[in-house]
């Protein structure tokens, strides 16, 4: 049986949420795990939730990603087992250096809530490889520091090693400055390593997992949890087919 | 600009306890966290310029005196 | 400021003579702080409690009523769902940024202190206009506390108002609501009725926070108040979420035996109130206190208004096991004191009594029996002559949907995550009230805050009927039950006998509605003294009403927007000649006065009822309320939100006589706009005439992007959906500017 960690730390909120959509929407074996009695070897993927660890003192995520509990996380990513970061879990993972790049204060300067549109860019990962690539995908997002940065190099890298998962675009899955709600260099809502087993991204699956959440009457993000579950059940697609 | 030194700064506890504390710099006594603003200003000398600088701070509410305190300091541009 | 034990008080002369009359003797120092602190009007509500005892608090869903820190009701199948109000109107006024947030923090512990997980915020403020660059500073900043409190708590906030009036300038008016749900067998309540168990205190450590801030709060803002520091004071929501999650594990161990937040009157309001509750008394010890600063003195400990802190009765039995997860969350607690027999609270420092005072001279304090006095001002502003009609309708339209009272406050809940907690169905500006659903349960709540301070202002008695009435169309607009409601009663300085004349009249006037409507009031909030000290000027008054509605099966759940072109668009209820205060008299033509809307309780009840029943049945695509900007802005919204358009007569609106701009604008109660099927518009008109309510079909939805309504053959009102959607989205994104 395949057991996925919720990894909560001080101040995460999404946790429950994360926890409530794998166990009663997708109906896995998942649990909450506090920071300090996180171990790798238990689990075979670990999700980390939004919220705010540690207040975003300093800066979102930074606080959580010196801690024990990332190490151990650096460790199944490293392993290749699924490792998923939403919004504030993106944040640290960033800052962990698990994923390349920055999350920065949006170009508004406020917290934005709302939904949004995303373009599926890769969908040879761990989280996306049952979707089509040009897919549109219906999620919100809910953030003050959401902006992706890379310098010039970086986003060359992210680009050769087709890192870039989602990008913020319209309902026709153009990719528009005006589809961009934080100011994101070229639109990039969600990242994956170059093994494409961790993924961080800054809109909220787990919030558009329902149709009774959707302003649309969708549960796009399905999308990711599915392949996750499906993944580790052994189902769908061998490794190879994205390495 | 910062909290005044009788108010608290939940940030900079945060920082203090849950960053340096925890990853062996235990001697950090007190951590305040604040806003710094670097203002160029066209002014006759550097007394003309914290004045124009003082008076803006007050008037447009750059901080606010019933919770920040604000210091001015002067350079060369 | 007169002297009591040997210190300054803020109380009368009169009520000096009392304590000393009751104690029998001069209370020291500590013991006339701790006296102040709870003879305040902010903890005692001595102006107040007469008047408020008119309010019906009995119905079959309550389970915890006024007195606690929250109404508890029931919503069946084994929950209670937990909400309250609170204003944060003076601190905000001075630091909107901290006051605000901190007012969060406290409307959150008022609901975790029932045993409840919060679910939901809401917030209710009131500015001066935008034109005034204090009020937009005062705004933004307020919002910015409220997100960036809320946000990081994960609770989410899904709901509010906002009102500018002149009357705000000085005083803004910031109230925050806060709703939880339990199982009904978790609800704690704040008492400590067994001698022998220990008072843990949990969270942030003390430190000389807000030392005398109720006495602030029932103060009048002065000229100098920006010097009045200490009373104003820093949230810290990251430590706020860890006493959430450690106070919830904490209930599930049995051994909490009660549980109070400690806001205003800090520790002394706190072990007093829970000891008073239980009839029994509580001894405590302040250096066992944890501090945050050196040299604190018992008088300080005892008043200190620290954020983040809770007081726990925790069972000797299970004192270690309750420590532990305060343990593993990194909160700080200490073991400072216990539950005694006597009921009395006896303040111990280093060995010694430092105070001992009976709980009833701290927790009932007497009340005041204040004067009331019908305002002057009233008769004149009824009488004023009706300004002409504009020769442009449709201009008048887009002017109110722009206007910042009535267009989208997008920018403001944008800042705020309304998602977090998987549990809003229904999102902020999609229906009258947000609706969450209870997870797991095919049930949501549904709840709406209200007031109109113009229409309170020329007629407190209708204003408070009103607010209740039109918070709990709210409720039914969206397919829900309303089955409680709370109040916040915001006014001037009481002891100006105009002033309590209001008072009295808005809650009667919520009494009655309650009464008509059989719905209870299971708590509230009173802020007095909202006026300006130098130049006398007090709000209008303001009595918030907040709503909490039951909706089941989440499938008759309506909401606003228009669904389908060809739809049918009905007026529930009749149109009266009532444009006083309202929003097209103050906007349009500059007028603050007239005759306001008054409440018809019978028909308000029937309106009530037939909608939800109409909802629950399935009759309904879309509710709406007609309140602020009357009908034309009612269905110009419902178009704005759809994105379609609709072809309306007015003449088909079943009105007194009156002129056509009156019939467009009054804000008359008791109407709701909805939009149905061809179909099912026979099985509405079948329905209103068994609630014996007036229904009359005036339209329907077309998809040509046109917003027309016609009045006797002519095109009096035309406007394309994109212009309004335009006018109505940007006209306060436009004052405010984003960021």
């Amino acid at each position: 049986m395949v057991k996925v960690a919720v990894l909560q730390f001080p101040g995460s909120n999404c946790d429950l949420d994360t926890l409530y959509v794998l166990r009663n929407v997708i109906k896995l074996d998942a649990e909450l795990v506090w920071h300090r009695e996180f171990k790798a070897n238990v689990y075979d993927a670990v999700v980390l939730p939004g919220g705010f660890s540690y207040g975003d003192a300093l800066r979102a995520g930074v606080i959580a990603a010196y801690s024990p509990a990332m190490k151990h996380v650096k460790e199944m990513a490293r392993e290749g087992k699924p490792v998923l970061g939403i919004c504030n879990g993106f944040q640290i993972l960033v800052e962990a250096g698990i994923l390349p790049g920055a999350l920065v204060r949006n170009d508004t300067l406020t917290f934005i809530c709302k939904w949004v549109y995303l373009r599926l860019e890769n969908n040879k990962t761990v989280f996306t490889w049952k979707g089509k690539v040009g897919q549109v995908l219906a999620m919100p997002i809910a953030h003050n520091e959401g902006k992706y940065f890379n310098d010039e190099k970086g986003l060359k890298e992210l680009y050769e090693n087709e890192q870039v998962v989602f990008r913020y675009s319209n309902i026709n899955g153009e990719v528009t400055p005006e589809a961009n709600p934080n100011g994101s260099l070229d639109n990039i809502a969600g990242i994956c390593n170059v093994e494409r087993n961790v993924l961080g991204l800054m809109p909220h699956p787990e919030r558009a997992a329902e149709v009774i959440l959707s302003p649309y009457r969708t549960k796009d993000g399905l999308l990711i949890f599915e392949a996750m579950a499906e993944f580790l059940r052994g189902k769908g697609v061998a490794t190879s087919r994205w390495s | 600009m910062e909290n005044k030194s009788a108010a608290k700064d939940p940030e900079g506890e945060t920082i203090m306890r849950e960053l340096m504390h925890r990853n062996g710099f235990e001697t950090v006594r007190k951590v305040r966290t604040g806003k710094y603003l670097r203002i160029e200003v066209e002014a006759e000398n550097k007394e003309k310029a914290r004045e124009i600088v003082f008076k803006m701070c007050n008037d447009l509410r750059i901080f606010n005196p019933v919770i920040h305190v604000c210091s001015i300091r002067e350079a060369d541009v | 400021m007169p002297l009591l034990g040997g210190v300054e008080v803020s109380l009368a002369e009169e009520e000096i003579r009392k304590v000393r009359e009751i104690l029998g003797r001069e209370p020291n120092a500590v013991e006339a702080g701790m006296i102040d602190v709870m003879w305040s009007e902010h903890c005692s509500y001595k102006s107040s409690k007469i008047v408020l005892k008119q309010l019906p608090k009995e119905g079959e869903r309550v389970v915890v009523g006024p007195g606690y820190d929250a109404g508890v009701v029931d919503i069946g199948g084994g929950y209670v769902a937990v909400f309250k109000i609170e204003s944060h109107n003076h601190p905000s006024a001075l630091d909107p940024y901290n006051g605000a947030a901190t007012g969060i923090g406290g409307i959150v512990r008022d609901i975790l202190c029932m045993g409840a997980r919060p679910i939901a915020l809401l917030d209710s403020l009131r500015f001066g206009p935008l034109k005034s660059s204090h009020s937009k500073w005062l705004l933004r900043y307020v919002v910015k506390g409220i997100g960036d409190y809320g946000n990081c708590i994960g609770i989410p906030t899904v709901a509010g108002e906002i009102e500018f009036d002149e009357s705000f300038e000085r005083n803004c008016l910031v109230n925050v609501v806060c709703v939880g749900v339990a199982r009904r067998d978790e609800i704690v309540l704040a008492r400590a009725d067994r001698p022998g168990d220990l008072v843990l205190l949990v969270g942030g450590a003390t430190g000389r926070d807000g030392i005398h801030g109720v006495t602030f709060a029932s103060r009048s803002l002065t000229e100098n108040s920006e010097e009045d520091r200490p009373a104003v004071q820093v949230g810290d929501p990251f430590t706020k979420k860890l006493l959430i999650e450690a106070t919830l594990e904490a209930i599930k161990t049995g051994f909490i035996r009660g549980l109070k937040d400690l806001g205003g009157g800090g520790l002394t309001c706190a072990s007093s109130e829970m000891a008073y509750k239980g009839r029994r008394g509580m001894e405590i010890d302040v250096s066992k206190v944890h501090l945050r600063e050196t040299g604190m003195t018992p008088f300080e400990i005892m008043l200190s208004e620290s954020q983040e802190r809770m007081l726990f009765i925790v069972d000797p039995a299970g004192i270690d096991k309750v420590t532990a997860i305060m343990d593993k969350y990194e909160l700080q607690w200490s073991i400072i004191g216990r539950v005694i027999e006597e009921e009395e609270i006896v303040v111990k420092a280093n060995g010694e009594i430092v105070a001992r005072l009976p709980t009833k001279i701290l927790a009932d304090p007497p009340t005041i029996n204040r004067e009331a006095k019908k305002p002057a001002y009233l008769d004149e502003l009824l009488k004023i002559e009706p300004p002409p009609m504009p020769s442009d309708l449709s201009l008048t339209l887009m002017n109110l949907l722009s206007s910042e009272n009535i267009a989208s406050k997008e920018w403001v809940y944008r800042q705020y995550d309304h998602e977090v907690g998987i549990r809003s169905v229904v999102k902020c500006g999609d229906g009258d009230a947000a609706v969450l659903r209870i997870l797991g349960e095919d049930k949501g709540i549904a709840v709406a805050s209200d007031c109109n301070s113009k229409h309170c202002y020329l007629d407190p008695y209708h204003g408070g009927a009103g607010a209740v009435a039109e918070a709990c169309r709210n409720i039914v607009s969206v397919g829900a039950e309303p089955v409680a409601i709370v109040d916040c009663l915001n006014f001037g300085n009481p002891e100006k006998p105009e002033i309590f004349w209001q008072f009295k009249m808005a809650v009667q006037g919520i009494a009655d509605m309650c009464r008509a409507l059989s719905i209870p009031c299971v708590g509230g909030n009173v802020s007095f003294y909202n006026d300006d000290e130098v130049t006398g000027k007090a709000v209008k008054p303001s009595p918030v009403v907040v709503s909490l509605g039951v909706v089941e099966p989440l499938s008759s759940i309506v909401t606003m927007p228009f669904k389908e072109p060809g739809d049918e668009v009905l007026i529930v209820g009749e149109t009266f000649r009532e444009l006083g205060g309202s929003e097209y008299y103050y906007t349009i033509h500059g007028i603050e006065g007239g005759k306001p809307p008054i409440v018809r309780f019978e028909q308000e009840r029937k309106t009530l009822e037939f909608v939800l029943e109409a909802a629950r049945r399935g009759l309904l695509k879309a509710a709406h309320d007609c309140s602020k900007g009357g009908i034309a802005v009612s269905l110009a919204v419902m178009s704005i939100k759809s994105g379609l358009g609709a072809d309306v007569d007015v003449a088909a609106i079943p009105a007194e006589e009156m002129r056509l701009d009156e019939l467009l604008f009054s804000e008359s109660h008791s109407r709701f706009i909805i939009s149905t099927s061809n179909e099912m518009a026979e099985e509405c008109f079948k329905l209103a005439r068994k609630h014996h309510v007036t229904l009359s079909s005036i339209g329907r939805v077309k998809d040509d992007g046109i917003f027309l309504l016609r009045f006797k053959g002519e095109k009096s009102l035309l406007c394309k959906v994109d212009d309004i959607i335009e006018a109505w989205k940007k006209g306060f994104e436009r004052r405010m500017g984003w960021g």
